[in-house]
């Protein structure tokens, strides 16, 4: 339906700021800089041998052509799988459509019945909410506590790194979703070992009290992919700085705050916002481990898996589709403010600020 | 992977040798005339999907084999899923013109499915591929949808009370005699309390009111249908609240199991997991349980439900399925005969016993060497009959998201995340909503 996919949205974006970020991860700022010097150098000598204007421009189209033949395959993707569906989604958000017959104009009611007359939908918001904004920030440290300790030590850290990326490769699998479940299950391995502690809570998965945090700690435990982004960054930082840090005196927090921090800045924002999206889109994990329900008591029907049941379920393909508009937006604010508020925090290398 | 193999073969094997015997005492069914129609030499593929679970699928392998016997040119591939997901994935393939070419259907989605034009009327096959003679004209015409024919009935059922005799000898209380439903609550607390003395994890049913049937039972029991002819709503929000208000008693005090041990061993219910001793549902469900239940469990009490009003006609015989073809199969009559295998033939009737429910189909019923579950059914069927009166009207368009909603309130209820008040609330915004789409 008609969300785009996390990269989809960031493309729309002010990219520069994010690609050099990315490029200046994997490639010293300096070095890309000779790069692109080269480059440039290799560019004016190729022109130099084309003596006439006239050659020069028919070799411009040539290029051209050739560029977007490349692109071709990508466009007709982009066109047919994400651009039209997405126009006829927004079309649909304002219809009454069944899947049997054919859509029928209702001008807002979609949107009106979601915000004033669907308690389901505001829970499914709540929750939602809970689980982007307690989720991600404790994913997010997760990943840099573990990224920092893969970055102290050399010795074996090829197959940490490995070990800790791999629930992120298996995370969104059904298999795992199923053992997620069964491990929070009463008198399950987590209850088990609780109940050593004398921490008696029983199962987790058809409580109602405990399902999101469950929900949350599998997402955690798949903080692969920011990890090794964080690692990357991590090892950017000049060794020089922590030098000259700890020859002022400064110990680990102060090293960790003053360095560590605004020099992997602009990582922790990449993380964020990829992070943000991410988690806004739960539902394989959901849907599998609720059966589809959402349920206990509709705890685990995030935004996505409401949409789905609504759609597919009910067939009100109509309102599915306001609410997949009403998240793209939604998703589309958040990243835009933390687009703003970006230039306050983040620190790029390079930059004179 | 191993075990359903080897039941594959088993299952195969029993096939084979059930219908060389039928073959031998000369006893092939209505399909034999429908051969001659038929052009033996076309190979031909049909897809056919059905809900329920691998006890029936083993079922459909065994009658599909016999069906391949007699047709070895039309493959047959199979796939099922649970009821919720069945509808889903059908909702997506109707909308992409992509229906299996046979599925086996459920009456409350039948109206939504002719009425767009999506079934196939089987009215030209009727008494031709299909032979209509062994099936009664009542049967019939619940398949019925405007003037076409769009589904043909399997079997009937009707809402009955099972119940575990073996728990209830473990625990030393008594079948369930009869009576109101504050007597099966009584009786349900009984058990209850008898498992906790024992310090066993056993309650005695689960909540009722989180079942749409139960409150339409006790709907008819007044004399009113939960829907009209014309498909309006014949319920009020009182009638709703006073039904959900019912079920706090046994709620609060924990007489039925809780929702989130439910929650925990779902797909299950719990009375397949023997952690319940009753359960209302449909009288078709027995084989399954019993699978379910594995080998300690051999035999099932079967009782009528809780009687709301003495002396009203409040259950009724429904069609506990049927079969139907897509509009646009390629292989109309192909599907119709196997449509016609399965709902006539006495090879189907030895495969599926009563695990769709007591065949409709007279020839169907004469091959089912209906098990003691299935007597027992059968006989059960017979014991309730003054209590039987006429089937409620086609089910309304949507009827199955209420059904299903109506089971997820019955949780919230269950948990108290929901009053009956904002229950009541929620279900008649969902019906506001379904009437209009």
């Amino acid at each position: 339906m008609g969300c785009p996919g996390p990269g989809a949205l960031f493309s729309q974006g002010p990219e520069n700021h994010v690609s050099t970020e990315t490029q200046s991860i994997v490639t010293a700022e300096a070095e890309s800089k000779s790069v692109r010097q080269a480059m440039r150098q290799l560019r004016r000598s190729e022109y130099g041998k084309v003596p006439t204007t006239e050659g020069k421009r028919s070799q411009n189209r040539r290029e051209t052509v050739a560029g977007y033949g490349f692109l071709l395959p990508w466009m007709l993707g982009f066109l047919g799988l994400t651009v039209g569906p997405m126009i006829f989604s927004l079309y649909l958000a304002f219809t009454k459509y069944n899947l049997f017959t054919a859509p029928e104009w209702i001008g807002l009611d979609n949107f009106v019945r979601m915000f004033t007359e669907d308690p389901q939908f505001m829970q499914s918001v709540q929750i939602t909410l809970v689980y982007v904004l307690v989720g991600t920030p404790i994913k997010l440290a997760a990943a840099l506590a573990v990224a920092m300790l893969l970055n102290y030590r050399n010795k074996g850290s090829g197959f940490f790194r490995s070990s800790f990326y791999a629930p992120s490769l298996i995370g969104a699998s059904v298999s795992v979703a199923i053992v997620w479940r069964a491990m929070f299950s009463t008198d399950g391995p987590v209850d088990s070992s609780l109940s050593l502690f004398g921490i008696e809570l029983g199962g987790w998965v058809g409580n109602v009290d405990l399902v999101i945090p469950m929900m949350i700690l599998l997402a955690v435990w798949q903080f692969g992919a920011p990890m090794v982004i964080f690692l990357a960054g991590l090892k950017q930082i000049p060794q020089e700085l922590y030098e000259a840090a700890e020859v002022d005196g400064a110990g680990p927090v102060r090293k960790f705050r003053s360095v560590t921090i605004p020099m992997l800045s602009s990582v922790i924002f990449f993380n964020l916002l990829l992070e943000t999206i991410n988690a806004f889109q739960v539902f394989a994990s959901a849907f599998i481990i609720s059966n589809g329900s959402g349920g206990p008591a509709g705890m685990t029907n995030f935004y996505t898996v409401y949409l789905y049941k609504r759609g597919f379920a009910d067939g009100q393909m109509g309102y599915a589709a306001a609410m997949a508009w009403v998240l793209v937006i939604v998703v589309a604010i958040i990243a835009f403010i933390l687009f703003k508020t970006q230039k306050s925090w983040v620190h790029y290398a390079g930059e004179n600020r | 992977m191993f075990n359903i193999r080897k039941r594959r073969v088993v299952a195969a094997a029993a096939a084979l040798t059930a219908s060389a015997a039928l073959v031998l005492t000369g006893c092939s069914g209505g399909g034999s005339e429908a051969a001659a129609e038929y052009d033996p030499d076309e190979k031909v593929t049909l897809n056919l999907a059905f809900w329920g679970n691998d006890v029936r699928a083993a079922m459909y392998e065994e009658a599909i084999a016999a069906f391949n016997e007699e047709y070895p040119n039309i493959t047959v591939n199979s796939s099922f899923l649970n009821f919720p997901e069945f509808w889903e994935k059908r909702q997506t393939e109707a909308a992409g013109g992509g229906l299996p070419d046979v599925m086996q259907f459920d009456y409350s989605y039948l109206r939504q499915y002719s009425e767009n034009g999506l079934l196939l009327d089987l009215s030209p096959y009727l008494g031709d591929i299909i032979d209509t003679e062994p099936l009664s004209e009542n049967i019939l015409d619940i398949g019925v949808v405007g003037d076409e024919t769009t589904g043909i009935p399997t079997s009937t059922n009707a809402w009955g009370l099972y119940t575990n005799p073996k728990l209830l000898d473990q625990l030393g209380v008594e079948e369930f005699e009869g009576g109101d439903w504050a007597d099966y609550d009584a009786w349900m607390k009984e058990i209850t309390d008898a498992a906790a003395a024992q310090g066993v994890t056993i309650w005695g049913g689960t909540d009722y009111t989180g079942r749409i049937q139960n409150f339409e039972l006790q709907q008819r029991a007044k004399g009113e249908d939960l829907f009209t002819e014309d498909g309006e709503p014949n319920f009020t929000e009182e009638d709703l609240a006073e039904f959900w208000e019912s079920g706090s008693g046994i709620r609060e005090e924990g007489t039925v199991i809780d929702q989130q041990r439910l929650e925990e061993i779902y797909p299950l219910s719990a009375f397949d997991s023997a952690l319940t001793a009753s359960e209302l549902t449909w009288d078709n469900f027995g084989a399954g349980y019993l699978g379910n239940l594995g080998e300690g469990y051999t035999e099932l009490g079967l009782v009528a439900p809780p009687v709301t009003e003495e002396g009203a006609k409040d259950l009724y015989l429904k069609p506990s399925m049927l079969h139907s073809i897509s509009a646009k199969t390629d292989h109309p009559e192909a599907a119709a005969t196997l449509v016609n295998f399965l709902v006539n033939s006495p090879e189907a009737g030895a495969a599926f016993g009563t695990n769709r429910g007591i065949p409709a189909s007279e020839t169907m019923l004469e091959g089912a060497e209906l098990d003691p579950l299935g007597e027992q059914i059968r006989e059960y069927e017979e014991s309730i009959s003054d209590r039987l009166g006429d089937a409620p009207p086609v089910p309304i368009v949507g009827y199955g998201s209420l059904e299903e909603k109506f089971r997820l309130i019955g949780q919230e209820l269950a948990y108290g995340t929901l009053t009956v008040d904002e229950a009541v609330d929620q279900f008649f915004g969902e019906l506001d909503v379904v009437l209009n789409e």
